[in-house]
């Protein structure tokens, strides 16, 4: 087994699937993680990385506190967590973006102090200020979509890849707020303790992210 | 129900922990006085006005408020509060602090951090030569490895560097912030785009490999002589050298390392700057430097400084792992006996008297703590 042991936090679900091909396509061995069955943690013994499997928010935490050396994680996760820790690249996966939306007859402009429905409350608190706009945030673990449906929420702020879902519940965008993709994220300290292993993988991954072919060939 | 609970992110420290921190921190205070450091203890409790240059990053402050409806803090940092007392009572300068003591920074709730840490630290104030640098960098050296087993990296930095070379590519403040908060945080695509305005500069390259510009000092140093740098770095760059030379010399066996793409800990730093970090901890033991505008917050007139704070809890967190539990003895005795146990109990580290009123409730008590027994009357020792 490599004596340097580097920590990667890979969020499960969806960021996971997307990002496997790119690592194995950067030369890294993932066939522990895909036949993972209910295990969340993964050592290897011919490479010097250990994988833990964890929800968005908590790779944020591992990273703080220094229990994971890299973070694979959505930028909206890292935003909201107000995350400070170094993002050293855009794997250009899991593409997504912000939004407003709201049922039909949400009127944007109109004087009153709206109420906004969002998993983000942060996020959606820096767009209104922007807009020099107090409004009322009601957190919402799930389902976003259903607060101004069922009259919880004037509108929603969440993130949305193709509209799908928004559209299927009757809801439209009515502003677009930043984009949202997968980012390799990496702690402070362990960038120093780790320079020239984390570099290395960081380079055959972001030769992975720029090539058009290797890219494709993962979606 | 709340008088069992401690509030989120306190801790108590009992134990071999509380043990190995109060051993440290002699260990430190002797270090600081064979040095002839002077001791400085400031209060808990300042104004909140004292922390007006301090940047509380992602913390928040603990405020209470005072009897006049003034806004008191708990203390987040040990060294403006030397400054304000530099600053009100003329104490004559240059002198060298030292101080050990506790710092309140409130973190996100619920991620595991603890909002009361122990620091140490060293205040050189009034020396504007660079042997106050050095002889904090010698503090740190001498100190860290006395206290832990694992080889600690000092990391060297320049506060003004970052600034001088940004400040050569565009006179606008909010581009220059920019630039420099995605090169401090490493956000390398939001970075990238940031400079690609300076594509047809002959600095660009170093631009761009300026986010890697940390590792070995050579290393470093070479890729710095060859970039085409302003004029105004060159002091920065001069005095690394010197600072890397006088370390190789005089601590060869010390891992030394530069970084140039990090940000200065507070933005009242004007100089060298330097921190240490072991494999083995999750972060810095210590970080220092000069800060020559220290006092500018409470006196027209300026003084040099160099200072260093020790994170006396990740140390304490070090050497705990480090250090296997030690058994502790009971010694059982008879009052007629108490200066025989007196004798015993001055050459014994970990012993201490068995208050037990009989042999039977001292085996007991030796049982239910994990300790071993010495009984000094003769009937039946070492249970």
């Amino acid at each position: 087994m490599p004596k340097e042991r580097i920590k990667i936090a890979l969020t499960k679900g969806r960021v996971e699937q997307q990002v496997i091909p790119l690592l194995e396509a950067a030369g890294i061995d993932c066939s522990l993680v895909r036949n993972k069955k209910r295990r969340l943690i993964f050592d290897s013994t011919s490479q010097p990385y250990e994988f833990i499997l964890a929800k968005g928010p908590d790779v944020t935490t591992f990273l703080e506190r220094g229990a994971a050396d890299i973070g694979i994680v959505g930028s909206d996760i890292l935003t909201e967590h107000q995350s400070t820790q170094y993002e050293l690249l855009d794997l250009g996966v899991g593409e997504c973006q912000f939004v407003l939306a709201s049922t039909s007859d949400f009127d944007p402009r109109a004087p009153r102090r709206k109420i906004i429905g969002t998993k983000y409350p942060l996020i959606t608190q820096r767009y209104f200020d922007q807009l020099g706009q107090d409004v009322e945030i009601i957190k919402i673990e799930g389902s976003v979509e259903l607060a101004p449906l069922t009259g919880l929420a004037d509108a929603i702020v969440d993130i949305t890849e193709t509209g799908t879902t928004l559209r299927e519940n009757h809801l439209q965008i009515y502003d677009y707020l930043q984009p949202v993709s997968t980012r390799l994220v990496v702690n402070r300290l362990a960038l120093k303790q780790h320079q020239q292993a984390i570099y290395e993988l960081v380079d055959r991954l972001a030769a992975v992210v720029s090539s058009p072919s290797s890219k494709e060939s993962v979606k | 129900m709340l008088q069992h609970l401690l509030p989120l992110g306190t801790r108590d420290e009992f134990g071999n922990r509380a043990q190995t921190k109060q051993q440290l921190i002699s260990v430190i205070q002797a270090h600081f006085k064979q040095r002839g450091l002077a001791p400085i203890a400031t209060p808990l409790l300042e104004n909140e006005a004292v922390f007006d240059p301090y940047q509380m990053g992602n913390y928040q402050l603990y405020r209470l408020l005072g009897n006049e409806g003034q806004t008191l803090v708990l203390r987040p940092d040990l060294t403006l509060p030397i400054a304000r007392f530099i600053s009100a009572t003329k104490v004559p300068l240059p002198q060298k602090f030292s101080y050990v003591g506790d710092i309140f920074r409130v973190s996100r709730q619920l991620s595991g951090s603890y909002n009361q840490i122990t620091q140490a630290g060293v205040e050189l104030i009034g020396y504007a030569s660079l042997k106050a640098e050095l002889e904090c960098l010698t503090i740190a050296q001498q100190l860290s490895a006395e206290v832990i087993e694992d080889a600690v990296e000092i990391e060297l930095g320049d506060a003004q560097f970052a600034q001088r070379v940004v400040a050569s590519l565009t006179d606008a403040p909010q581009t220059q912030r920019a630039i420099l908060t995605a090169l401090f945080n490493k956000r390398v695509p939001q970075y990238q785009a940031l400079i690609a305005a300076y594509q047809d500069q002959d600095l660009y390259p170093f631009l761009r490999e300026w986010p890697r510009l940390f590792g070995q000092p050579e290393d470093v140093l070479q890729r710095l002589a060859a970039a085409p740098l302003p004029a105004t770095v060159q002091p920065s760059v001069t005095r690394l050298t010197r600072v890397v030379n006088w370390m190789r010399r005089t601590m060869p066996d010390q891992a030394v390392s530069l970084d140039l793409s990090s940000q200065a800990p507070q933005k009242y730093y004007t100089g060298l700057t330097f921190r240490g970090y072991s494999q083995a901890g999750a972060g810095y033991l210590f970080s220092g430097g000069r800060y020559d505008q220290l006092l500018a917050n409470f006196q027209a007139d300026p003084e040099p400084a160099v200072g260093m704070g020790i994170n006396v809890d990740l140390l304490t967190s070090l050497a705990t792992a480090q250090r296997s539990p030690q058994t502790q003895q009971l010694i059982y005795f008879e009052p007629e006996q108490w200066n025989q146990a007196e004798a015993y109990l001055a050459k014994q580290p970990y012993a201490s008297l068995s208050l037990a009123p009989n042999i039977v409730a001292a085996k007991q008590e030796t049982q239910r703590i994990g300790a071993t027994l010495v009984d000094l009357t003769g009937g039946g020792a070492n249970a």
